[in-house]
């Protein structure tokens, strides 16, 4: 079947690997193994590569189990069932060993291009293992092309250390290669690439993973669905309501302290908050507000922290209560004064507070002899570790109060947001919960199994493969997408996917026009672009045009006069603009890089539901994600550090891990594997458990990078 | 969609491909209409007189026409009024092959290759095709008088900035 002139082709074939990460990591080894000798890395997040010492299958299969050393830790943690861990456990050395023999196949593609923007970081080291101690701060593309070419010096790699929506990397780009290979961490890159392989006609292999779910997905233009096909869950976000008065669920208390609390008293002061909206005696309170938030200065620290912990879970639940419409079919909560759960003042806790002038190790736990992050803290440790947060933010780092913004790595925000969590919970009668489970929450973190990732790429792979070791013809009735399930069905952990044809409505590859509800008299364009055109359809350079009028455009080649008309259009409302937008026009926006055009169908509408149409219009027509997912994993907000523009709709997600230990007093615990002590002597404040079940060290930090959650999984498929 | 939706689909494509990738020297940009908007209907263009020509130093202001049944049929290329080249007409009409839809018209000639066709045509007038007398006159008559005022029209055209 192969002919020469096939194995010709498929010698000068060339694939781009978007991503260096977890996924790109396994990814980049895999294909050099097997051989591929021409790799371009496009370091645009998420591909990342670990450090191999030697070259040999013994090292392939420790790199392997070091994930699932994480992973067994997890799930210990988790309390998973042994049965789980032993299936996964085989899973994984079957996979690594029924590829192996397949290695060095003359006929793959010789050639990698890989992009990734990142660069590495301490936390990237447990399962991005082409990386070292030694690479932290340096390009992931760069560092991952080095180590694999320490052991198959004679593949070609080619890394650009560049954001993949980059316009360097456009649709002639794309062109050159035969295959696109994903490994990304978030949605709008995702799209980006997605619209760059449909015009370019490239097939895309797209892959994630979330903990112990993954799937690989191939998206071949005309014939399978595109990635924007089906429509992908939106971060579950909550009334406001239910976050500033009702809250019943633990995540509601940690929305309302992360998002308003926090701000409030430590954010932009400038910034709208909710925190008294439901008080029914808008002066008083406002009054008394401004008494109990701001701090005089002079005043003593605690009490102003009593000050505001009484306000807020005291004198604020008095008020609601007051409501007696609102507790008809619920439990009324309790106001909790800061005087009933601790009477005297607090003293300096055992003495260690002041010892350090490292601003920022200030922790509450640690001047409060609190240890254990997985501990529940009863009321009375809550309240102190409020005050105490209070304290110290006001002693330690006044320099940023106004400029804070809630941070999962940020111990004291941490501490603070849970106690003040917990609080709230007890006063609605919610269960409390751990520090580590709080930040869990606040910082919608997913924990990377590192086993997943090399797994995903396993197949990503055998797709690779089954494409050009196969006769071209078989190829599309060879596709499959597989998942990774979480709980085996029928026994099997992983489950192919027949690919579905691509959907009608699709106004991505299918060009189909999509209609938007707006109120044309009073919203601007300017809300046009961000809301629908920016946030929705994931522009990066969009151009809009009425019939044949430009209304907007961006770019730096636009003149300066150009600029200004557009500037001056993005304030107008819609029905004023040249020439205006009313009911029934027709847009047309389309994106410079990404030759993605779609049409609009504009229809007036005068009024909005504030509660479920925040947004003031409403697109049609388009996948949108149902925004709620019944499995209760929740995403709230944003607090994710790489995903700063992505208020909707999380990708599938490649995750990172990070296992730190915070060593503030015995010096004791010792790194368990020696391969991770190739680098320096480490700092202890980095060191990096992997064991992860020593649960006697009591001092685990979980540290982990920014996951949005993503649950596209199969359920959606089998509706379909 | 009409045949508006077409010319309005290809002018789109001209806009974005003119913006990601033009030759020095030249403007191309939809005016802006008497309401304000800019329309794509009609662009404003900047041609650069060719280097080592009698043109150099000179940035002509010309205007594409375009209408709804374009790309079947080529835009309208204006000079200003009056403008000295022995194919312009004397309303500034550019008279070119290419813009002919009965000769040299093809659907598939960009803005890029009209506008570089015309600057080619500033320093190679085509003399079997006269458009203007003045031009056409001195062109062919005394080429030391048309060269002249060659330069001297190149110096009323001044860069923009």
């Amino acid at each position: 079947m192969a002919s020469l002139q096939h194995s010709q082709a498929i010698k000068g074939a060339k694939v781009l690997m978007v991503g260096a990460g977890g996924i790109g990591c396994e990814l980049l080894k895999t294909l050099a193994l097997s051989d591929f000798q021409d790799i371009h890395i496009w370091l645009s997040g998420a591909l990342e590569v670990k450090g191999f010492a030697q070259l040999n299958a013994g090292c392939f299969l420790t790199c392997e189990m070091v994930g699932m050393i994480g992973m067994i830790g997890n799930v210990v943690m988790r309390c998973w069932d042994c049965f789980y861990i032993w299936l996964s456990l085989l899973f994984g050395v079957t996979i690594v060993a029924w590829w192996w023999p397949g290695a060095y196949d003359e006929r793959l593609p010789k050639k990698v291009v890989m992009i990734d923007m990142d660069t590495i970081e301490v936390s990237n080291l447990n399962r991005q293992f082409l990386f070292r101690q030694s690479h932290v701060g340096q390009s992931k593309a760069k560092v991952a092309r080095d180590a694999v070419l320490r052991f198959r010096p004679h593949i070609s790699i080619t890394p650009y250390h560049a954001n993949a929506k980059d316009s360097n990397f456009n649709v002639d780009f794309f062109k050159q290669f035969n295959v696109v290979l994903n490994g990304l961490d978030n949605l709008d890159a995702r799209r980006h690439v997605n619209r760059l392989c449909l015009a370019a006609e490239v097939p895309l292999v797209e892959s994630g993973t979330t903990g112990f779910l993954g799937q690989v997905t191939v998206h071949v233009k005309g014939k399978t669905e595109c990635y924007e096909c089906q429509p992908k869950p939106a971060p579950k976000t909550y009334p406001v309501c239910t976050i500033t008065s009702t809250p019943s669920k633990f995540v509601h208390c940690v929305v309302w302290a992360k998002d308003l609390l926090f701000a409030k008293l430590f954010g932009d002061k400038n910034q709208d908050n909710d925190l008294n909206v439901r008080s029914n005696d808008a002066a008083r309170s406002s009054e008394h507000a401004g008494d109990a938030f701001e701090w005089s200065g002079n005043e003593d620290l605690e009490q102003y922290g009593r000050g505001v912990y009484d306000h807020v879970f005291g004198y604020n639940i008095e008020l609601a209560l007051s409501n007696e419409e609102t507790w008809k079919n619920r439990n009324k909560p309790r106001p909790i004064y800061c005087r009933d759960v601790l009477p005297d003042r607090m003293t300096q806790q055992n003495g260690n507070v002041d010892k350090t002038d490292d601003l920022s190790s200030a922790s509450a736990m640690a001047s409060l002899g609190l240890k254990n992050p997985q501990d529940i803290w009863c009321l009375m440790e809550n309240t102190k570790v409020f005050i105490e947060a209070l304290k110290l933010f006001f002693t330690k780092r006044r320099k940023e109060i106004g400029n804070l913004s809630f941070d999962k790595d940020d111990q004291l925000a941490v501490e603070f947001v849970t106690a003040a969590a917990n609080i709230r919970a007890a006063s609605f009668n919610i269960p409390l919960h751990s520090l580590f489970e709080a930040k869990g929450i606040a910082g919608n973190i997913v924990h990377a199994v590192a086993t997943t990732n090399a797994i995903v790429a396993v197949f990503l792979f055998k797709w690779l493969k089954d494409k050009f070791e196969v006769d071209p013809l078989l190829v599309s009735r060879l596709i499959r997408m597989t998942y990774c399930l979480e709980h085996p069905s029928k026994k099997m952990l992983l489950m192919p996917v027949e690919p579905f044809e691509p959907n009608k409505s699709c106004c991505v590859c299918s060009k189909t026009p999509l209609s938007l509800e707006i109120n044309t008299h009073r919203s601007k364009l300017r809300d046009f672009v961000e809301k629908i055109v920016k946030a929705k359809l994931g522009m990066n350079s969009p151009l809009i045009m009425h019939a044949t009028a430009l209304l907007y455009e961006v770019g730096d080649d636009l003149e300066e006069n150009e600029i200004a008309n557009y500037t001056a259009n993005l304030e107008k409302v819609l029905s004023e603009l040249p020439p205006p937008v009313t009911d029934g026009t027709v847009l047309t926006v389309e994106d410079l890089q990404q030759e993605f055009t779609c049409n609009i169908h504009i229809k007036h509408r005068e009024e909005f539901d504030e509660e479920k149409e925040p947004d003031g219009m409403v697109l049609s027509g388009w996948t949108q994600a149902p925004p709620e997912k019944k499995d209760g994993k929740t995403s709230i907000g944003n607090g994710a550090s790489t995903s700063k523009s992505l208020p909707t709709k999380p990708g599938i997600t490649e995750i990172d891990i990070e296992v730190k230990e915070i060593s503030d007093v015995s010096p004791g615990t010792k790194r368990k594997l020696s391969e991770f002590s190739d680098g320096s002597t480490l700092d202890q404040s980095s060191d990096v458990d992997v064991t992860r079940n020593n649960k006697k060290t009591q001092k685990h930090d979980e540290d982990d990078d920014l996951v949005m959650l993503d649950h596209w999984d199969s359920n959606m498929r089998k509706k379909h | 969609m009409s045949g508006g939706g077409i010319a309005r689909g290809r002018l789109a494509e001209e806009r974005k491909s003119w913006r990601k990738n033009h030759p020095h020297g030249f403007v191309a940009k939809p005016d802006n209409a008497q309401d304000g908007s800019l329309d794509l209907m009609v662009w404003k263009c900047i041609i650069p007189g060719k280097p080592g020509t009698d043109w150099e130093g000179g940035f002509f202001p010309l205007t594409l026409h375009f209408s709804e049944d374009y790309p079947s049929k080529p835009p309208k290329c204006k000079f200003p009024p009056g403008f000295f080249h022995p194919n312009v007409y004397p309303s500034g009409t550019v008279c070119l092959s290419i813009l002919n839809e009965d000769y040299g018209w093809r659907p598939a000639i960009t803005v890029k290759q009209i506008l570089v066709g015309i600057q080619d045509l500033l320093d190679q007038p085509n003399p079997a095709d006269p458009a203007q007398t003045d031009g056409y006159q001195l062109f062919v008559q005394d080429p030391n008088e048309y060269r002249r005022k060659v330069r001297q029209q190149a110096k009323q055209y001044p860069p923009a900035l």
